[in-house]
């Protein structure tokens, strides 16, 4: 008789053993750890004449007993061989990978349900099996002191799942509609297809379609490759609508590192006519390619709401490696840096973070080529920095892109007669070189209901600047000018004279959610 | 950044690359260059490289002032009705000044559209358009803009051959019209430079250098040596004058005739010289012939 718990996708509990050939009754489980039977111990026969409920004690007492030697002595198991099922359409070598290092590793009973567990969620995580049990069941009985362990799956009856939506994005003001379609395990190796539709009213439009496989044959780490078509509308804050066709390719994606290749080609237009001189120069064609290198840590104990711990994150993207040897050159480095103190009442944090990137072009004739406009940086909006890792981009306060170097726009002559011309407004052309910094203590609200609900409050101070280093400004730039473009919250009123000094104070209140710090 | 400011502020002229020995070599951009320089306004001349299918190059602009192609008719009328440059204040009223244009404007426009893009090899459209797009950028646009022009000019595989010999029938009745109106002047109308000089002025300076010379076109004006001569005067007098500097144009025709031609202008004149000395020569050998067979029967 096999006790086997039913495992969840949700579940992270070890799975029972397989006891011996001996009858026993069947042990129900919900959601509790179970360590009741041991391999080895070898339980006698029961006499016939005890009553029901004699046996249930006696059974009850081998457990008990059976539970204290677990925990107390170190029983020496080791896995003999690892027996697959229920798998049609999933090749054997990739449920394989996915849990060998893991029972390899384990020595003992206790390591033994540890990997159990661990093996269970790795292959919970390939999003391609409505069910995995693993049961661990005795080894031959020539090798004493072995394991066998019987991982039984249940494929995805229906490989294709599909989901629609509409989200907010606070920074742009705007919704979006989105749909995506996902086939899963087409060919057996764990692969991830996707299709999927993202409309946003006048700001980004994006189709894309992907792929995504855990391992594939000689190579251990995730590859991943996606086409998109990407339309974004700039038109109101920097006058211009990029539109991109690209491919990129996941390289390696292990632990820490993300290493991908981005492929695309940009054009930038602008139908309303209006741009400033900095962005009529960039509009165009360009053919991007680009490697694009990640490191992340993050310690804390929360993304969203994070109340201790640290972050960090580096990226840096190199373009125009190749294929064509006119494709943007340019290099881009991006670093963020966060930092939460717990202060013990109210759930009450302290979070400091700095983020800072600069870019710029190489090549022959560099120093005075002009950067490409959207791989510049740009500063603003209604993110919070607090749990959002996307470099210097958020400053609350600040409308979307409102912070940085501005041009006027082009003027027109509404009528001769009238002699005045209209209001032109100004683009924000962004920066090379971007820091931003801030300081926040969020807070748990007094009342209950506001608890319940996850809406708490920050008090915040942060501060920005975004600075120009190319076609030669880098020869004027100073500390002194550095320290002037410093912009703060409480400047959103006088643009103009420094704030070196300044902070803001400001109370707003965010609800968790699990879309905080969408990228402008 | 006072420098970067002023540069600003001064008349500039964003159009298509230079080649083939012209200022640049967009169809549409040289009359507006050539206009510039006929009204010896100083301005500065900067490219576009990367945005082949634009509509609004080449502009005009001055500081915040712009003046796109694709607005109330082209730069040339932009710059009339903003009064920053009108050369044609006393011709605009003429019908038949009004009508030649018109002509250049349409037909001789259609002609060069359908040489450049379907008629020739497009060896001239990838040089001037796309050679500074990488690759698969370029030949994808390039595939692109021969099927609107196909669009725009009415051919479909059907009517290709009709439609061929129409543009350049057309093509020839307006340089016929053009040589004989023109005659041994210096300019259309009124011995001064218009906005129709620049036009034509333009489209001539194309066909002969940026054109390859199995074009069909080409050898239709060449026909007429008085419009090539015309064009070569006004382009050694306007446009090869002070080339490097691109700004203050040479205002004594006399100095300019002596001044050195800029070496990569070179050749172009050279070959085309050899060419119709080449024709003239066979001519006068054929003659030749003829004479000395006469004389030998005589004898």
């Amino acid at each position: 008789m096999d006790a086997q718990p039913e495992s969840g996708p949700q579940s992270k509990e070890p799975e029972s053993p397989n006891p011996d050939p001996e009858p026993y009754e069947e042990i129900e489980e919900d959601e509790e750890p179970e360590k009741d039977e041991d391999l080895e111990h070898e339980e006698g026969e029961e006499p016939k004449t005890m009553t029901p409920e004699a046996r249930t004690r006696k059974d009850r007492a081998n457990m008990e007993a059976l539970f204290r030697r677990l925990s107390t002595e170190r029983v020496p198991v080791r896995v003999h061989d690892v027996i697959i099922k229920g798998n049609t359409k999933t090749k054997d070598s990739l449920i394989e990978s996915e849990v060998e290092a893991v029972f390899r590793d384990a020595t003992s009973f206790q390591q033994l349900l540890r990997a159990a567990s661990l093996a269970n969620t790795r292959l919970q995580d390939l999003d391609i099996f409505d069910s995995v049990n693993i049961t661990l069941d005795a080894g031959p009985p020539e090798l004493p002191g072995t394991a066998n362990v019987v991982i039984e799956v249940t494929e995805a009856k229906n490989p294709l799942t599909g989901d629609l939506g509409i989200y907010s994005k606070p920074e742009a003001r705007s919704w979006s509609l989105e749909g995506s379609l996902k086939l899963k395990n087409l060919f057996g190796y764990g692969d991830l297809w996707d299709g999927s539709v993202a409309y946003g009213w006048g700001q980004t439009s994006e189709v894309s379609t992907g792929f995504s496989i855990p391992r594939f044959k000689g190579i251990s780490t995730p590859l991943s490759a996606r086409i998109s078509l990407l339309s974004q509308d700039w038109l109101k804050f920097s006058s211009y609508k990029e539109q991109a066709l690209g491919l990129s390719l996941g390289l390696l994606s292990t632990g820490n590192h993300d290493l991908s290749y981005n492929l695309s080609w940009r054009t930038l237009t602008d139908p309303s006519q209006m741009s400033s001189h900095t962005v009529r120069r960039q509009l165009g064609h360009s053919l991007l390619s680009a490697l694009k290198y990640g490191f992340k840590i993050d310690q804390r104990d929360s993304p969203m709401r994070p109340t201790r711990g640290h972050a960090f994150v580096s990226t840096t993207q190199i373009g125009g490696l190749f294929p064509d040897l006119r494709s943007l050159r340019f290099i881009r480095q991006e670093l963020d840096l966060r930092y939460a103190i717990p202060l013990g009442f109210y759930r009450a944090a302290l979070n400091f973070g700095i983020s800072g990137g600069v870019i710029f072009p190489w090549g022959n004739g560099s120093l005075n080529a002009p950067s490409y406009l959207p791989e510049r940086f740009f500063m603003g909006g209604n993110s919070s920095p607090v749990c959002s890792l996307r470099g210097p981009t958020s400053v609350l306060g600040f409308k979307a892109r409102g912070l940085g170097p501005a041009e006027p726009r082009r003027l027109v002559r509404e009528n001769s007669n009238d002699g005045s011309s209209s209001d032109s407004g100004i683009d924000h052309i962004g920066g090379d070189l971007a820091v931003t910094a801030f300081a926040d203590l969020s807070f748990d609200l007094p009342l209950r209901v506001f608890r319940d609900a996850g809406i708490h409050g920050h008090i915040f101070a942060c501060t920005g600047s975004l600075n120009k280093l190319t076609e030669n400004a880098y020869k004027g730039f100073s500390l002194q000018k550095f320290r002037d473009s410093f912009r703060s919250s409480q400047d959103l009123e006088s643009l103009y004279p420094p704030s070196y000094s300044v902070w803001s104070n400001k109370i707003i209140y965010y609800k968790e959610d699990s879309r905080c710090g969408n990228m402008l | 950044m006072e420098d970067g400011g002023g540069e600003r502020e001064r008349l500039t002229l964003v159009a298509r690359k230079p080649c083939f020995g012209l200022p640049t070599a967009c169809p549409k951009s040289l009359p507006v260059y050539i206009y510039l320089r006929f009204s010896k306004i100083p301005f500065s001349l900067e490219f576009n490289l990367i945005h082949p299918d634009s509509d609004q190059i080449p502009f005009v602009e001055s500081g915040d002032y712009v003046a796109y192609n694709n607005e109330k008719g082209g730069v040339i009328p932009n710059l009339k009705e903003d009064g920053i440059v009108d050369l044609d204040s006393e011709v605009s009223g003429i019908p038949e000044w009004v009508s030649i244009k018109a002509m250049v404007e349409s037909w001789l426009a259609d002609a060069i559209m359908y040489e450049l893009w379907v008629g020739c090899d497009g060896k001239s459209a990838q040089k001037i358009y796309y050679s500074d797009l990488p690759w698969p950028i370029g030949k994808i646009l390039y595939f692109k803009q021969v099927l609107v022009v196909k669009q725009l000019l009415g051919i479909t595989s059907d009517n290709a051959d009709r439609r061929e010999e129409e543009i350049y029938s057309r093509a020839a009745l307006a340089y016929g019209a053009l040589s004989s109106r023109l005659g041994e002047q210096s300019f259309f109308f009124d011995n001064r430079p218009t906005s129709l000089d620049a036009a034509f002025l333009g489209h001539v300076l194309f066909v002969l250098h940026a054109l390859p010379e199995t074009s069909v076109l080409r050898s239709k004006l060449l026909s007429h040596s008085n419009l090539v001569s015309y064009a070569e005067n006004l382009k050694m007098e306007y446009v090869d004058a002070n080339l490097s500097s691109s700004s203050v144009p040479q205002s004594d025709p006399s100095s300019s005739a002596s001044k050195r031609v800029p070496s990569h202008w070179s050749s172009k004149p050279r070959s085309k010289a050899k060419r119709e000395k080449t024709e003239e020569e066979k001519k006068f050998r054929r003659r030749a012939k003829y004479f000395l067979a006469t004389q030998l029967l005589l004898f």
